[in-house]
């Protein structure tokens, strides 16, 4: 008996896999430490969601589609790195593409093998899509679970960063994935590398840099 | 990786126990006492900074390279036991990349009680006390306090000035761990860090010769978070799975090396 496609994207949508991601803001605390008010939080979540969640949502949607054809995951690694010019950011996916690969190995050894042109640190986009196409996810459901993934890592980061009132962090996430459903459609149905959304964020980009220079802080990026 | 057994990589052994009771210390008195034959590495679970790995660098008994930080996302008890992804990652690159080594230590986070590691963290795990948190402390218990595989009762030196009998603390704590190992160590004690430095060894051989299992304190005790928002000023939560099943995985009968001669 194979769990259903339902279950696994539950899974992975889990804060509580153990995969790494606790260690991670998605960007939130690299922006409050450079200054961004807690009130923009919101809005810096929509611009995550909008650019590097694309760039992501895309890369994943083409690893599955890599790994169900059996061709190679390169091509797509670099067309990912291209559209995340910061070094922090590609590094911070990595840790977590590293982490959810050493878990998903154990469980779904194809998933190692669809990635076996890549180091042992694929980014979480190529990683994730390579976990849909050998546990039968549609693609639909990837893009919403790679968004997902990022924006309610921000905000669990957010909760210890900024005290608040944890349900607003969860009307955050809600927001924040639904203002990408009017792009789900399109970014589901990409088949090519120059397909897949090249939406920049330097400013946030800017901030990852720093932080990763910081020797004051709680998260990795 | 998965395909390699515990016995063919280095030892890896956890050192966690409350904040400020000198773990880091801890740590840099094993390094000065067996860096001379041993191949270490460090690896340190900070909460807010890397001042633990920069306190040891500064110690000048390892190598910079050779002791790294991670960050535990303000939550030093997952990085240790219900996620420890980040620091199974920096274990095995440490590993590669000053292969091989013969001992990584894992230096926890400075957290509460109940923190322990989980035995697909480490191979072995000590448990830090030390006299200035109070002379009653090792009779509360605790899963670290009981079943570590050794604990030790740190800053024996300071006893007299803090009204600690330790004879009597170290007998609370052999009481309250069946006869486990206690070690009363001060770093200004030679006897003492020889015994530690005697401990570790007789570990590594136990690891290498394979007889050696790891075992699991249990899991976190239902505890408090702090939280300034709510409305009783942090709320309480328990970690891991139900204590049935946490016994009957690894019961620590099975705990087979000798902690004679301490």
């Amino acid at each position: 008996m194979q769990p259903s496609p339902q279950t696994i994207s539950l899974l992975l949508a889990d804060a509580r896999l153990p995969s790494g991601g606790h260690a991670q803001s998605s960007g939130v605390e690299p922006a409050l430490l450079a200054g961004m008010p807690v009130t923009d939080v919101p809005a810096f979540l929509r611009a995550r969601a909008r650019t590097t969640g694309m760039v992501d949502a895309g890369t994943a949607v083409l690893a599955r589609h890599a790994a169900l054809d059996c061709l190679p995951a390169a091509p797509i690694e670099r067309a990912w790195a291209a559209r995340t010019p910061s070094r922090a950011i590609r590094d911070a996916s990595k840790d977590l593409g590293r982490g959810l690969l050493r878990l998903a190995g154990q469980i779904w050894s194809d998933v190692r093998s669809s990635l076996a042109d890549l180091d042992d640190s694929p980014p979480r986009p190529l990683v994730l899509g390579a976990i849909a196409a050998h546990t039968g996810m549609d693609a639909e459901s990837l893009v919403r679970l790679t968004v997902y993934d990022d924006i309610a890592c921000a905000v669990a980061a957010l909760l210890k960063l900024e005290p608040g009132d944890p349900a607003h962090g969860v009307a955050m996430v809600l927001e924040a994935c639904a203002s990408i459903e009017p792009r789900v459609a399109a970014v589901s149905s990409i088949t090519a590398a120059h397909q897949i959304p090249a939406a920049g964020a330097p400013q946030a980009e800017a901030w990852a840099e720093a932080h990763a220079l910081t020797t004051r802080r709680l998260f990795r990026a | 990786m998965p395909d390699i057994t515990p016995a063919m990589r280095a030892l890896r052994l956890g050192v966690a126990g409350p904040v400020g009771t000198g773990k880091s210390s801890l740590i840099a008195t094993v390094c000065r006492s067996l860096a001379d034959e041993l191949r270490l590495g460090v690896i340190t679970n900070d909460i807010y900074t890397d001042e633990d790995a920069r306190f040891l660098r500064s110690a000048g008994v390892l190598e910079p390279e050779r002791i790294r930080a991670v960050e535990t996302g303000a939550c030093p008890h997952t990085a240790i036991r219900d996620d420890i992804t980040t620091n199974l990652l920096a274990a095995e690159d440490l590993e590669r990349d000053f292969a091989p080594l013969d001992v990584v230590l894992i230096e926890s986070g400075g957290d509460n009680l109940t923190a322990t590691f989980s035995p697909a963290l480490v191979d072995a795990q000590i448990f830090v006390l030390d006299v200035a948190g109070g002379g009653d402390v090792a009779r509360k218990g605790g899963p670290g306090i009981g079943r570590a595989d050794l604990l030790v009762v740190n800053k024996t030196d300071l006893a007299p000035y803090v009204g600690v009998d330790v004879p009597q603390m170290v007998a609370d704590a052999s009481a309250a761990r069946e006869g486990r190992a206690v070690l009363a160590l001060s770093r200004s004690d030679a006897a003492s860090v020889a015994a530690l430095r005697a401990w570790v060894l007789s570990v590594l051989d136990s690891h290498r010769s394979g007889t050696h299992v790891p075992q699991d304190p249990g899991p976190m005790a239902p505890h408090f978070h702090a939280d300034e928002e709510h409305p009783d000023g942090g709320f309480v939560h328990s970690h891991g799975k139900s204590e049935d099943a946490h016994h009957s995985k690894a019961p620590h009968d099975e705990h087979v090396h000798s902690h004679t001669g301490i």
